[in-house]
């Protein structure tokens, strides 16, 4: 990671962060000792709360189900005849209109792979933009900048897109 | 490349089923942050025997305290860190207390009390070239390895660091940069070949 302010030039830079690698790549070999998690999961089975059920803990589920039947029944719309199917469209954004196309942050043929992709909007610094290679004014680096993310299933961000 | 904040969704999830004593969920989160928690408290402590009590502390104050966490102001990984970070500190002997940012002028050079030579020398890694840049790391005056290591070896970003830290951004900006040009100074015999220490 390079910093503005650093006053090294570009070759010790370099050399630093290739030293730096280094000593992450050998880092990465090391981990928690394997017998921690179960020394952990016999902690945890102490401090977890008790959940007991009540006596009558079914009623209150048979209620609300019963309630959820009987209204749908009553508000129930006109059943489309059959030959009129109707679609819906995928949640491609959560704005109105298209603010604009996406800045893939991983292969397009991985995002394409991926399985449950959804979008989120979301907000962060501004400055995060100089590190994509965006231009981003010094006076405003502070600024959060607005944004939809693509999201995989499990939180790993796939692509951008700036909506200001 | 710095990547952008991670969707925090699938994580708060399984927060919330820990809370309610879903055992399953607390194991898919240990799995997930155990290692880097470890490697933190091991550059902080130099000592995988202290890495690994401080990792375990970490993780038994996340169970007994999980409310403590606020998603609002950061990712779970970045609020691990911060426990373990201040675990570590305290396990090697509570020597960093010059890392209070009232306590330093920052763009002043340590003072030579600042500099920890206490740090465990303990032979950690295998590879000679990265335990020199380890040695090397440790060697730095506190306050300055403090935001190297979440910076740089944690990949936290600066404003998780600067939450960690209590510092504002500017101020872990100018600390890694000088961080940088220190451990470039003390790894400058190494690059030439030079045998002798740190």
């Amino acid at each position: 990671m390079n910093t503005n302010e650093t006053t090294l030039d570009p070759g010790q830079e370099t050399l630093l962060d290739l030293k730096l690698d280094e000593l992450k790549r050998e880092l990465s070999e090391h981990g928690a000792p394997a017998a921690m998690q179960a020394a952990l999961v016999a902690r945890f089975r102490q401090t977890k709360p008790t959940t007991t059920r009540p006596r009558f803990w079914w009623t209150p589920p048979i209620a609300l189900a019963a309630t959820i039947a009987v209204t749908s029944w009553m508000i129930r719309g006109p059943v489309p005849p059959s030959g009129q199917l109707v679609a819906l469209a995928p949640p491609t954004s959560t704005l109105e209109g298209d603010p604009g196309p996406f800045l893939a942050l991983q292969p397009l043929d991985r995002i394409a792979a991926e399985p449950g992709k959804r979008v989120v909007a979301t907000e962060f610094p501004r400055a995060l933009l100089a590190d994509w290679g965006l231009p981003v004014s010094p006076d405003r680096a502070g600024e959060p900048v607005r944004a939809e993310m693509l999201y995989s299933a499990d939180g790993e961000p796939l692509a951008v897109r700036i909506l200001n | 490349m710095t990547m952008p904040p991670k969707d925090l969704q699938p994580e708060l999830a399984l927060l919330a089923r820990m809370k309610q004593g879903d055992e399953d969920a607390f194991v898919d989160l240990y799995r997930r942050h155990k290692d880097t928690v470890y490697r933190l408290a091991l550059l902080y402590s130099g000592s995988a025997a202290h890495a690994a009590d401080a990792t375990q502390e970490t993780f038994v104050f996340f169970m007994t305290r999980p409310d403590q966490y606020d998603p609002l102001r950061g990712t779970l990984a970045a609020w691990l860190c911060g426990v373990a970070r201040n675990i570590a500190r305290k396990s090697v002997g509570g020597r960093e207390d010059a890392t209070d940012p009232e306590a330093l002028a920052d763009d002043t050079a340590p003072h030579e009390q600042h500099v920890d030579r206490d740090t465990p020398l303990e032979r950690i890694l295998r590879g000679e070239a990265a335990e020199q840049v380890r040695r090397a790391v440790a060697s730095l005056a506190p306050h300055y390895r403090d935001i190297l290591i979440l910076c740089e070896l944690s990949e936290l970003s600066y404003a998780e660091a600067a939450q960690v830290a209590g510092i504002d951004i500017g101020t872990v900006r100018s600390r890694l940069s000088r961080a940088r040009a220190q451990l470039a100074q003390r790894l400058a015999p190494y690059n030439m070949g030079a045998k002798e220490a740190v």
